[in-house]
């Protein structure tokens, strides 16, 4: 079953007078359960690809399908209750709302589905435990490790039950004992729930956990492999 | 709930620029206040003084007065059958402090070398006394019943010819029957009602005396005073149904239905606060705005994780003006307390404001802090600190997503 698909997706910036193609023509579809690394050099349209997967960006042509839902079609609101439901987002900064606590920042996203706050509250708590963080829920974003400030981040991207999770380079500014955990952790998550991942990276000992891995350059797949599922791996704190 | 709380906790985040912004709110709300409150204590003032000096709260005429008296007054006098009934039927309302009558007619004074056209008013003393309570004796003594020949000169006058204590005066008039007739009276004291214009053209003398010399028992007028000047309307409809009633033709009018000056000043004053209002109004929002701008561009990656996160253009604008409320509400709350006590504080320093235009009294700075003025106030204050956030607000909700998160 396809949770995404993009026919003949192009996007272009401009820079100066001229446009630079990001994305060409490009056709991809990832299937549910697939643990999906997207590989290349900076600017080869990795983080292009994810914006228009994540609906936060137009592509000037072709089609993005999630859900087989025509992203084209849909308004702002709609797209916005679209990345709501089906998608989750882990970014490399982390992102976390610092004001909030841990618990607070994983109840986030469901307070904008208008669960009900003791619910939400019970469910954030739930997935920071799922991500090793039981014992830090009250804490707030400077009261925590880079390591431990990814884990509330994937806790708040796996909350609200996503079919899909797009990273946009999540082990970037972690140092890589750590990074090595959050892989392990995200491959377990992959493995637990079936969950989509769709990550962009340049770390090559991501490949080992992958299913399947992607290579992009000037905005074309020039190499798709499908390889091994993975095996399941014990999560720890950092 | 989680929303309110992220409200919350970002107004709190940035403690100086909240400050800056509860600052600025608290000077529109307590300015706003401050200035209200003066006027109102001004105008209410201005009212009491006009009722008290002059007009009293309700007048009764002769049916026709009002539009005929001025060329032909001696014919729109009050028959004094008419007046003795009038004047039971209106001192038998509780709401009623007092009634006296007047006779108004204008003359001529002359102290032997000079004269000068005046404006008299026959009076009963005693009664006159109680309404009156604005007017200020500047000189001599109160005029009495017993004293029939006495006067109170207005201090203009008094002045203007150079009067003494006890000088006699010889006051002439057209009567009512349209001959002319002279009466001797005796400055007894000089007086202030308040009014520039009529206290240099004013006399009060004792009513019989000018009944005397205007060849007539008749009244011009009867002047109502009651305990409270919000009764007013309702005592003029009683009185109206009651004369309707009886088949008396008197016609009435209201002390705002004669105080044309009063209105003019209300108007001249009323126009000059909704400028200020304006000046407030715009310095405040510029000053949030200022600050609500900053915030959103310190915030830019926070907006766009929240968007990258399902929350729609909405909820961001909700965010900020959320935020804007809660600073609004603390700021208007803040901005009545301290407007409370700076008000309490200036009316009890008693200084003294300068004569108004038009008047010849100095009075105390007064500033009233009504429940009305207050709450208008701090929905001022809470009004505009929530439309001040909507320029920034959408601007947040209009972050292309991509771009914002850059900023992360």
């Amino acid at each position: 079953m396809s949770v995404v698909k993009l026919q003949q997706v192009s996007r272009a910036f401009p820079v100066g007078n001229k446009p630079i193609v990001a994305l060409d023509k490009l056709d991809l579809t990832l299937e549910k359960g697939e643990f999906v690394v997207l590989r290349g050099a900076s600017g080869s349209g990795k983080s292009t690809l994810l914006n228009l997967i994540g609906a936060m960006d137009d592509p000037d042509g072709g089609e993005v399908y999630i859900h087989d839902q025509a992203l084209s079609t849909l308004s702002d609101r709609q797209k916005s209750k679209l990345r709501s439901r089906y998608i989750g987002f882990i970014f490399q900064s982390f992102n976390l709302i610092p004001v909030l606590t841990a618990l607070e920042n994983v109840q986030y996203p469901l307070s904008l589905q208008k669960v009900p706050n003791a619910q939400a509250k019970a469910r954030a708590a739930e997935a920071l435990e799922q991500v090793g963080l039981a014992d830090f829920i009250h804490r707030r974003p400077n009261q925590l490790s880079g390591g431990q400030m990814q884990r509330v981040a994937i806790a708040r991207a796996i909350v609200t039950k996503p079919d899909i999770i797009l990273a946009d380079e999540p082990t970037a500014n972690l140092d890589s004992e750590t990074s090595t955990q959050i892989m392990d952790l995200l491959g377990e998550l992959n493995v637990q729930t079936g969950l989509t991942f769709l990550f962009a990276t340049h770390h090559d000992f991501v490949l080992s956990r992958a299913s399947r891995v992607l290579e992009l350059k000037d905005g074309k797949i020039i190499k798709d492999d499908k390889l091994r599922g993975l095996t399941s791996v014990k999560t720890k704190a950092s | 709930m989680l929303k309110l709380k992220l409200a919350l906790l970002n107004v709190l985040r940035n403690g100086r620029r909240s400050f800056i912004t509860l600052l600025a709110i608290q000077f529109g709300v307590i300015s706003l206040i401050l200035m209200g409150g003066f006027f109102a204590s001004m105008y209410e003032g201005m009212r009491e003084n006009v009722i008290r000096s002059q007009l009293g709260h309700i007048q009764i005429y002769s049916e026709g007065f009002n539009q005929f008296g001025s060329q032909e007054p001696e014919q729109y006098l009050i028959d004094p059958d008419v007046l003795k009934q009038v004047v039971e039927q209106v001192e038998g309302l509780e709401q009623v402090a007092l009634v006296t009558p007047r006779l108004n007619f204008t003359g001529l004074l002359t102290d032997g070398s000079k004269s000068l056209a005046v404006i008299v008013e026959g009076i009963n003393p005693d009664k006159e006394a109680l309404l009156s309570s604005a007017v200020r004796l500047t000189q001599g003594e109160d005029l009495f019943d017993e004293d029939l020949e006495g006067a109170l000169i207005g201090d203009g006058l008094f002045n203007s010819l150079n009067l003494e204590i006890g000088q006699s005066l010889t006051l002439m008039a057209t009567t009512a029957d349209g001959s002319f007739d002279a009466r001797d009276i005796t400055a007894t004291g000089a007086i202030s009602t308040g009014t520039r214009e009529v206290d240099n053209r004013f006399i009060r003398m004792n009513l019989k005396h000018a009944q005397e010399l205007m060849y007539t028992q008749g009244v011009t007028r009867l002047v109502v005073l009651l305990n409270d000047t919000n009764q007013t309307e309702t005592v003029m409809a009683l009185l109206q149904a009651q004369f309707a009633e009886k088949g008396l033709a008197l016609e009435l009018r209201s002390w705002s239905d004669l105080a044309d000056y009063y209105h003019e000043v209300v108007n001249l004053f009323d126009g000059i606060f909704t400028v200020v209002q304006f000046i407030v109004l715009v310095i405040v929002l510029l000053g949030i705005v200022n600050t609500m701008v900053m915030a959103v561009m310190e915030r830019t990656p926070e907006i766009g994780t929240i968007r990258a996160m399902g929350a729609t253009r909405f909820e961001i604008i909700s965010l900020f003006v959320s935020e804007a409320f809660i600073l609004g509400l603390i700021g208007s709350v803040l901005g009545v307390v301290f407007s409370i006590l700076l008000a309490q504080g200036i009316t009890a320093s008693e200084i003294m404001m300068p004569t108004p235009p038009g008047s010849s009294q100095t009075y105390p700075i007064r500033i009233f802090t009504e429940s009305d003025l207050l709450l208008k106030n701090a929905l001022f204050g809470l009004a505009i600190a929530v439309i001040s956030s909507i320029y920034p607000a959408v601007k947040a909700s209009r972050m292309v997503i991509t771009q914002a998160l850059r900023f992360a």
